[in-house]
């Protein structure tokens, strides 16, 4: 090191002093000597790109600062700086994950949390979808259930799971409902607010047609209200995963929420951490998902 | 006119009375009918009992100024933050993956790593408090800088403005409306993460420890008015801010 580091200096000052380090000085470039030198001088006239400006311009820059934090956070748990109570290498994780997998427990409480999910999220957005249609298109209907619809929205589901837990008990009905709930009135109020922001020459068309009711909804509503629901629809997915997380670390028998209020409860922080990057990535790859839907149906609408 | 938008009001009361009966029905049908659904004299009864023995007054003070001061720290940290996003494209090149990715776990499933980290008292609750408002005031302060007209950073350019009196004469006023809505759901979901922390951290006053204790023990009624009481709270403070911030952003518009 301190040959190469010689060989770069020496060549200006003397360069026949140290022979032995001539072989180094040919296999290192020496180019970068002058450049150091000259960098100060063409600053002031050419825009010459800094080293942050080539960073900021480089595709990779934006993984910069999660692998900084993944090494400092390794670093850390390397040189036990803190307990292990409160700070699990990431590699530590990545094992419990890997084991949880082999043992099929990863698996189970996965799939009873997406299974309640879907099973709610899939009822609730039916049943809003249909409300929401009847609803926007009616305007009896409205006079009648509006006001109560709209005080009911209010109300916080996160706050609603004890009085659901009472109602249902602590069983699998609960945790549907809570998602249906989640779901239902976002979804309700979106399909609801785009029915009724519709065009009405739309239903002046229908009228020239003498479509009846069921036509005018087919062939004219659901395809126009398509995008605001999608978007409804998306955004109910993700709040029906929050709740559905935090209805399950309450009072649950099984389920990924269930799975890090165990850890917790041992201070297994290794299953606390598993269990949040999963539904992060869960949460992530729904809304993902949910976007690409929404592009692939409406991809229409660019051409 | 006037019979006409009275029968519109009394067609939309029509339902809720129809449940609110049916409630009533319900609570009469014996022992196990009334677990679930409580007649409206016993809630009442319940309500003036908590109100009176001052445990009520407890519940809301302790919620509402852990929401507030949450709020506080989380939305002031988070404005902080959307600025150098949207001034420096270093911070934002190094904060905005860190931020988006962390953004992606459901508050509510954070709780069982703060409560590893910094136990159940009221520092956690707080925590989730200010995470909760810190998300949105990122995102609405660093757009709405980044969104601010360039004619309008001409001006401060040809005043020959520093950085610092760019930020506070030209930007700052231009973004407020953004920030502005920023701050009012950093209010909502604050509001939401103190019920949710107060629910899953189970120790000390607050509404949300007052719902718990009535699943716990069974209290409908107990339930039922938290419930409402955590509704109508947050439609208060909803509409009380809207007016504030009208103010506010008009008397700087003009």
């Amino acid at each position: 090191m301190r040959t190469a580091l010689q060989s770069t200096y020496t060549p200006s000052v003397a360069p026949k002093a140290a022979p032995p380090a001539a072989s180094f000085a040919a296999a290192t470039p020496v180019r970068p000597v002058p450049q150091l030198v000259e960098t100060p001088a063409p600053s002031t006239g050419a825009p010459r790109k800094s080293l942050v400006e080539r960073w900021l311009a480089s595709r990779w820059s934006g993984w910069l600062s999660p692998v900084l934090f993944l090494v400092l956070w390794s670093t850390a748990t390397y040189l036990e700086w803190m307990p292990e109570q409160i700070l699990v290498s990431p590699l530590q994780v990545l094992e419990t994950g890997w084991e949880m997998t082999l043992s099929g427990e990863l698996w189970e409480n996965l799939g009873v949390s997406l299974y309640r999910l879907f099973a709610g999220f899939g009822i609730g957005s039916i049943a809003g979808l249909v409300f929401g249609v009847l609803l926007g298109l009616s305007s009896s209907l409205r006079a009648y259930v509006e006001p109560t619809f709209n005080v009911l929205r209010q109300l916080p589901t996160v706050a609603l799971i004890p009085l659901f837990i009472l109602v249902f008990g602590i069983g699998e009905t609960f945790k549907v409902f809570i998602v249906i709930k989640a779901t239902f009135f976002v979804v309700g109020l979106a399909v609801h607010d785009a029915v009724r922001a519709m065009s009405s020459r739309y239903a002046e068309v229908a009228q020239i047609y003498c479509f009846t009711r069921w036509q005018v909804i087919r062939s004219i509503v659901l395809p126009s209200i398509i995008p605001a629901t999608l978007t409804g629809v998306r955004i109910a997915l993700s709040r029906a995963w929050m709740v559905l997380v935090g209805a399950e670390l309450l009072a649950a028998e099984s389920g990924l929420g269930q799975m890090m209020e165990l850890g917790r409860q041992m201070f297994r922080l290794d299953i606390v951490m598993l269990g949040v990057v999963l539904t992060g990535v869960i949460g992530f790859s729904l809304d993902r998902g949910f976007r690409w839907l929404e592009r692939h149906l409406m991809r229409w609408k660019r051409s | 006119m006037a019979i006409q938008t009275l029968l519109h009001k009394a067609k939309g009361l029509l339902l809720p009375l129809v449940l609110l009966a049916a409630w009533e029905w319900a609570s009469r049908q014996g022992a196990s009918a009334a677990y679930v659904f409580v007649s409206l004299a016993t809630m009442f009864q319940t309500l003036l009992h908590l109100a009176s023995s001052g445990e009520l007054w407890l519940h809301l003070h302790t919620s509402l100024a852990r929401t507030l001061t949450g709020l506080a720290m989380g939305a002031s940290i988070g404005i902080a933050v959307g600025t150098l996003m949207a001034q420096s494209r270093v911070a934002e090149r190094l904060i905005g993956p860190l931020y988006h990715s962390i953004r992606q776990v459901p508050l509510l499933g954070l709780i069982p790593l703060l409560g590893l980290w910094v136990g159940n008292g009221n520092s956690a609750k707080l925590l989730v408090i200010a995470l909760a408002a810190f998300y949105p005031t990122v995102l609405n302060t660093s757009e709405g800088i980044r969104q601010v007209e360039t004619r309008f950073r001409e001006v401060g350019h040809m005043l020959t403005l520093g950085r610092t009196q760019t930020f506070l004469k030209i930007l700052l006023p231009a973004a407020l409306p953004s920030i502005v809505t920023g701050i009012s759901h950093a209010l909502a979901f604050s509001w939401l993460a103190c019920m949710g922390g107060e629910l899953l951290f189970s120790a000390g006053p607050g509404l949300g420890s007052m719902l718990l204790n009535g699943e716990v023990t069974g209290q409908m009624d107990q339930v039922l008015l938290a419930v409402v009481l955590i509704a109508l709270l947050a439609q208060g403070m909803n509409a009380l801010f809207n007016r504030l911030a009208r103010l506010l952003v008009r008397g700087r518009s003009t």
